[in-house]
């Protein structure tokens, strides 16, 4: 039986690919930590993320906040 | 099982059309996120929130389902295979986790366009629904990169792939 080539390992695009998708979630989970940016589900309600823009209670109490699907 | 000539043609240009089509109803969709995030006009935030959530559920949601649906014919009925290169395994995880969070964003999007079709809704309570920028332009950059993906199609094999096509030259070999 011949010998098999060995794999020819990841190629450089992918890891550098790969980097830049760390740093950019690192970077995003960072700063919803520290608040400078709103983001996730919860930043449209009054429990959302103190730098976010909240509703006013008057429209809060009227709408509940999405959940699960539509309809 | 590999598509012959001709219906790997009609599967290209399908996928091509809903891909493109994404995108293009994304941009569409970022117009209107914009007039929201910056309007202060009552009847233009309105118009907005409204118009986004027919858009976000009608043109952008189907097309993202089917470009998703039409990626998967394409890699599994020709011979690139869904887990054999990189390409088409890193646009595959892309594109279903664009789908993911587009999914979860038209809940806030619905959300918003409730408020906005209630007539009592006071400008100033518009005014501070806010805008879902931050989720169109990095799905529009999520949507470009796999479109230089799919256009490119960089060199580099999964572990699988590269097993799987010595298999194959070696059963072509030996018979």
């Amino acid at each position: 039986m011949a010998n098999r080539p060995p794999y020819p390992g990841i190629p450089r695009w992918v890891k550098v690919f790969g980097i830049i998708v760390t740093v950019v979630v690192l970077l995003v989970v960072t700063m919803t930590f520290i608040g400078s940016v709103e983001h996730g589900p919860g930043r449209h309600t009054p429990s959302g993320d103190a730098g976010g823009r909240v509703l006013p209670s008057s429209i809060m109490e009227e709408y509940a906040p999405p959940e699960g699907g539509r309809g | 099982m590999i598509m012959t000539s001709r219906l790997r043609k009609f599967a290209l240009a399908a996928h091509i059309t809903l891909a493109v089509g994404w995108i293009g109803a994304v941009a569409g969709y970022i117009a209107l996120d914009v007039a929201a995030a910056t309007s202060q006009d009552a009847q233009t935030l309105r118009a907005a929130y409204l118009a986004m959530e027919v858009i976000a559920w009608y043109v952008i949601v189907p097309l993202a389902l089917a470009s998703l649906l039409s990626g998967l014919v394409m890699s599994v009925g020709t011979k690139w295979g869904l887990f054999r290169h990189y390409w088409v395994l890193i646009s595959l995880l892309l594109t279903i986790i664009a789908t993911v969070v587009l999914v979860v964003e038209t809940q806030t999007i619905s959300h918003f366009a409730d408020i906005a079709a209630d007539p009592t809704t006071s400008g100033d309570d518009l005014g501070a629904l806010g805008s879902t920028l931050v989720h169109s332009a990095g799905g529009t950059v999520v949507l470009l990169v796999i479109l230089v993906l799919n256009v490119y199609k960089p060199r580099g094999m999964t572990r699988y792939g590269w097993r799987k096509q010595q298999e194959e030259r070696r059963n072509k070999e030996f018979g």
